[in-house]
């Protein structure tokens, strides 16, 4: 069976002299997929692309094997929550509810069940009589899941669901993100421009860059390639000399520098896997009083470049 | 059968829910304003020994028809569309499986709905006050009704030209103020037949034939004026449909 959700072939959408997509590849199977990229990458130009509201500059993209610009039909298999606010301040959580279900055809009875279902699958349902206006980040983030999945689509588009929002609202969008697609079948796409945040909901990735599709697969892969590209690590404490000295003593050290009056080292290392697993040990024997530990290449804009250079 | 019944769902959803934000919006006040002044000027004038069917006729048409219904049509049909594309809420619409082009119908009879609602209230209030105090017969009554049917008729091709407006320009409000005041304003009352290009002239040709209150040189004939105003209703709104059905979201 043909699992594929999306399909791009060189994919070019230009605003002027803007590149949003520059022939853009990718192939998006059923589960849950990662989307990430920095801001600016072109994401959100190519969920617009998906949802038809943007015409492709040449290339195609097909949606559950159909083209959607100009398609309204597929949107009935389509669901969308779009990274910006698109919520109107003065109506209510269930107007916005009842305007995206009736534009489903949804009505009466159906409406008003499929709307209790979704508000308590996202957990509004007491705040469906408030004005949006009122309503805090978490709970926009909430409200417009809910409409996106109003009429049961086949395939979820989540555009930076997670963005702006605090911690616990995080932690539980991505518990949310996760029950849709394991406990309610729905396909899902979703982006954000942190790794770490899309680790914790799925292990395929699609890695974006300045309007290209520059890696995809499974996580851990390119987890591979990120750990082979060298590490910048800074650490933070007392005793810190002794400890670069030592550093530069192991074969994966490439360098080790001071900063900010010798309270700090940033320490490049080839092997990152080798380095943590005997860091704590040099630590120990040398008695070092260390404060903060963190690895630069975190930034996913540097294993970007990295990536995009090879 | 069951695909019509689910088309007029999506477009009654859509009427419903613009409609409502057209009419419960903070933009409303500048209606409640309009009605004031129109009530004000209308009762001061009312009070005053003046010509009760010459000037009540006069100041209606200017305070009701001619002047405040393009103003508010403008004000509201140049918003309409063009708030939702500014604020992208108008993704909600352009992701649901509704044929765009029913989509801009549904907008243009939810802005075409609220505009006669609104306009209705202030030209019978308009009227109220001002013959309430000269009194109010048959040819009173036959004055209020022909405004109210030139309100309606000019509220309906007011409203298709400035939807269009507001899917043409990202700024349609400067061509509406120019359209409004300059063109229809300005442009429609000079004496030549550069007058018959505003849709104000097309209105007084029908009002001047149902009241002999209305004078106008070069009235066109009703069943023409007619014709033109709900060809260019029809025309204005294919081409505005068309447009939004091939318009980019960015």
């Amino acid at each position: 069976m043909n699992d594929i959700r999306i399909k791009t072939v060189d994919l070019s959408k230009w605003y002027g002299k803007i590149i949003g997509l520059n022939a853009f590849k990718l192939e998006i199977s059923s589960g849950i997929t990662g989307l990430v990229g920095p801001n600016g990458s072109g994401k959100s130009t190519f969920f617009k692309l998906a949802i038809g509201c943007l015409k492709p500059k040449t290339g195609k993209i097909l949606i559950l094997g159909k083209n959607p610009w100009m398609n309204q039909k597929l949107m009935s298999d389509i669901g969308f929550c779009p990274d910006y606010d698109n919520l109107s301040d003065e109506t209510t959580g269930r107007e916005f509810l009842e305007l995206v279900g009736g534009l489903h055809g949804l009505k009466k009875i159906s409406l008003r069940n499929r709307i209790n279902e979704v508000s308590e699958i996202v957990g509004m349902k007491k705040e469906l009589y408030r004005k949006i206006g009122g309503y805090s980040k978490g709970m926009r983030q909430r409200i417009k899941i809910a409409g996106s999945i109003i009429h049961n689509p086949k395939l979820l588009l989540l555009d930076e669901p997670l963005s702006g929002a605090d911690p616990n609202v995080r932690k539980s969008l991505i518990n949310l993100i996760k029950y849709l697609n394991e406990d309610l079948g729905h396909d899902i796409v979703v982006s954000s421009h942190v790794l770490y945040e899309i680790e914790r909901m799925t292990s395929k990735i699609a890695l974006i860059y300045k309007g290209r599709a520059i890696a995809s697969g499974e996580i851990s892969d390119i987890r591979n390639l990120i750990d082979e590209h060298p590490h910048n690590i800074i650490i933070v404490g007392s005793k810190i000399e002794e400890l670069a000295k030592k550093l530069l003593e192991k074969k994966y050290t490439i360098s080790v520098g001071f900063i900010d009056d010798r309270k700090k080292i940033k320490v490049q290392v080839s092997k990152p896997d080798e380095f943590f697993d005997n860091i704590a040990e040099l630590i120990k024997e040398l008695n070092c009083k260390i404060e903060q530990m963190y690895s630069l290449d975190d930034n996913l804009e540097a294993v970007f470049n990295y990536l995009v250079e090879r | 059968m069951f695909e019509i019944s689910d088309l007029i769902t999506k477009i009654l959803a859509l009427i419903r829910y613009s409609t409502r934000k057209i009419l419960f919006k903070k933009r409303i006040i500048i209606a409640f304003l309009i009605l004031f002044t129109v009530i004000a000027v209308m009762g001061y004038a009312g009070a005053q020994d003046t010509d009760r069917l010459t000037t009540g006729s006069d100041l209606l048409g200017v305070l009701a028809v001619w002047f405040f219904m393009p103003v508010i049509s403008m004000i509201y049909g140049c918003s309409v569309i063009r708030d939702e594309i500014d604020d992208k809420s108008i993704t909600q619409i352009i992701t649901s499986p509704i044929n765009r082009i029913f989509a801009y119908f549904s907008y243009y009879i939810s802005l075409a709905i609220s505009l006669c609602l609104i306009n209705f209230v202030i030209t019978s209030l308009g009227f109220i006050s001002f013959f309430a105090q000269k009194g109010i017969d048959g040819e009173a009554i036959n004055i209020y009704t022909t405004f109210i049917g030139l309100v309606i008729l000019g509220v309906f091709v007011y409203s298709a030209l400035f939807l269009l407006i507001s899917v043409v320009f990202k700024r349609p409000i400067y061509f509406g103020l120019f359209f409004v005041f300059i063109w229809e304003g300005f442009i429609g009352t000079i004496p030549g037949s550069i007058q018959k290009f505003s849709i104000n002239f097309y209105l007084r040709s029908i009002g001047s034939k149902q009241l002999e209150y209305i004078t106008l040189n070069q009235a066109t004939d009703v069943n023409i004026s007619l014709i033109i105003l709900f060809g260019s209703i029809i025309l204005l709104l294919i081409f505005g449909s068309l447009l939004f059905k091939t318009k980019e979201f960015a």
